[in-house]
């Protein structure tokens, strides 16, 4: 596959409104490509595997940026920078959870110019589809990382149908977890979607990871109050501990009553094509302390119903203890 | 307008992927355009006068025979929905559903096979010599089946078992409670695979609609309600049958 120093001959719009950014993405449709931080961006078009004809650059929108307190929670426009949200005193002391999320995505020279939209959007790592083979997600016949050589290492465990793909997003997981709500818009309106929601497996859409529409653009992130200040805990395994996707990740909230779990969010990232929700480990972790004890109870049901393939099979133990590290927290 | 599309491998070489979807609309364009020139060729024909549904009834279809038409014709239409609304942009979890209901048809299929050549008059839906008369000379009558409906029921069962077929090879491909995926398939296959299965969906939309169409003319409703009741009254078996050719059980 050649790949450039250089971009490939592309038209770039910089509107300043949001109208004029629906109005394009509806005008180039599959041909156009929204641009956030472009740090998922540019490896693709420098690799010359995809082939926008029009790029349109969000950045300069400022009804996408920043962060606004409303009588539910907050508001995050989607062109907000991840270095802004990891700052963001609200946000520290309510919601840590997310700039804990946010802390361990890339480096941070990558958290400087990526968005929390770019990174809730993105395209997944599996680098056989970004090598620019013709697979299922590129809409091919075949998965390359589901054979009985291929380097699986990284990829999911669960919801696999056909491609075997994982989100690579380390705020999705938080989203998730934090009952958000994506706020998306188009020159038809508007529709708010759950986090939940948003993210969409292989099975329903196996080419593209969000139910984003063509000429739709998200254009914020709604967490609600419930959680605010709530019990938090985020952690990401990766090879490395900077400039790394997630191996598995973890993302929790825990609704407590003095010592005791009421309601919870358990969600792990790294292992689906999506946010991968433990119900069964929310449900066990009702009534319960923050204990070894309570951990080691219901950490092994995190593996339940996973496929795993040749090379992923150690991302069964890793999420069980990841379980069990926010059990004992 | 392409008939085929093509990806290139790992190795950078062109292989077939499968059909091209922009011939759906061609398929349902040239199938409505065929129905509406019937439609007004017929309008223009004097109106002849229609046999009655009342008096003596004869047996068309048995129970059996009419359930199993019902069983595939649900299956083709899930396959149908399942398998065409998310290429038209109409996303859902489809392939479990889809496969279901392929298994469902292939049964039905092997089921009304084994029927037809043990329990059945075989000849009596397939084209024979005798039945070119009939198409020639509006005198002749049919004997169960006309020649229209021997070449449907001809088409379908063709274009039905490719579909079966090559849907099958599409389901070792994929995880089922029986065994989980494989990955067998070369490129190069798959993309031969992903093209039968893709040209005869295409030929089954143009033949249900037919059928269908065919299916709710006025003069052929009693035909509808024989695969619903199992019947058709004695003048309608005499005003559109050869009693010597057919000649049915009367005791429906």
């Amino acid at each position: 596959m050649a790949s450039f120093d250089v971009m490939p001959d592309v038209q770039l719009y910089q509107p300043a409104e949001l109208d004029d950014a629906l109005s394009l993405a509806d005008r180039y449709a599959t041909r156009g490509w929204l641009l956030g931080g472009g740090q998922d961006t540019y490896g693709w078009l420098k690799d010359r595997a995809k082939h926008p004809q029009a790029m349109i650059d969000l950045n300069g929108i400022e009804a996408l940026r920043g962060i606004r307190e409303s009588a539910e929670g907050i508001e995050i426009g989607a062109a907000t920078t991840l270095r802004d949200i990891i700052r963001d005193q609200r946000i520290i002391s309510d919601y840590g959870l997310l700039s804990d999320a946010a802390a361990s995505v890339a480096s941070p020279q990558i958290r400087n110019v990526g968005t929390l939209g770019g990174n809730l959007v993105q395209d997944t790592r599996c680098w056989y589809y970004r090598r620019g083979l013709s697979c299922y997600r590129a809409g091919g016949n075949i998965c390359y990382a589901d054979t009985p050589d291929a380097m699986n290492r990284e990829h999911s465990v669960f919801g696999a149908s056909r491609c075997v793909a994982v989100s690579p997003s380390d705020t999705a997981t938080a989203m998730v977890a934090l009952d958000a709500t994506m706020v998306v818009q188009s020159i038809d309106g508007e529709r708010i979607v759950t986090a939940e929601k948003f993210f969409v497996g292989p099975a329903t859409h196996i080419t593209r990871m969000t139910s984003l529409e063509t000429g739709e653009i998200l254009t914020a992130v709604r967490i609600p109050a419930k959680w605010a200040g709530k019990k938090f805990y985020f952690e990401k395994v990766a090879d490395r501990n900077v400039w790394d996707f997630a191996l598995v990740s973890i993302a929790v909230a825990l609704s407590m009553d003095g010592d005791t779990i009421g309601e919870s969010r358990f969600v792990v990232g790294g292992v689906a094509c999506t946010p991968h929700r433990l119900r069964n480990i929310e449900n066990a972790a009702r009534g319960k302390s923050l204990s070894d004890e309570s951990a080691d109870a219901v950490a092994s049901m995190a593996s339940d119903g996973a496929s795993p393939l040749n090379a992923n099979q150690y991302k069964l133990p890793l999420m069980e203890n990841l379980v069990r590290r926010a059990m004992r927290a | 307008m392409d008939i085929a599309t093509y990806r290139n491998d790992v190795w950078g070489r062109e292989v077939l992927l499968g059909v091209s979807w922009d011939l759906l609309w061609l398929v349902c364009v040239v199938a409505l355009v065929v129905i509406a020139a019937h439609a007004v060729y017929m309008a223009m024909q004097q109106r002849a006068e229609r046999p009655s549904h009342e008096g003596k009834r004869v047996q068309r279809h048995e129970p059996i025979d009419r359930i199993m038409h019902w069983v595939m014709a649900i299956s083709i239409l899930a396959l149908l929905f399942t398998g065409v609304l998310p290429i038209i942009g109409i996303e859902f979890a489809w392939l479990t559903l889809h496969w279901i209901a392929g298994l469902v048809l292939t049964a039905a299929v092997l089921f009304h096979i084994i029927r037809s050549v043990l329990q059945k008059d075989l000849m009596s839906v397939w084209i024979s010599p005798s039945d070119l008369k009939e198409s020639l000379d509006d005198s002749q009558k049919p004997g169960k089946y006309s020649v229209a409906q021997k070449g449907m029921h001809a088409a379908i069962t063709v274009v039905t078992l490719l579909v079966i077929i090559s849907g099958l090879f599409m389901f070792a491909m994929i995880d089922t409670p029986w065994w989980d995926r494989t990955n067998s398939l070369s490129e190069s296959t798959l993309g031969w695979m992903f093209l039968v299965h893709g040209l005869t969906t295409l030929a089954l939309i143009a033949l249900i609609v037919f059928h269908l169409y065919f299916t709710l003319r006025p003069e052929k409703l009693f035909y509808l309600r024989s695969m619903i009741k199992g019947w058709i009254s004695e003048e309608e078996h005499s005003a559109n049958h050869d009693p010597e050719r057919w000649a049915p059980d009367e005791s429906a």
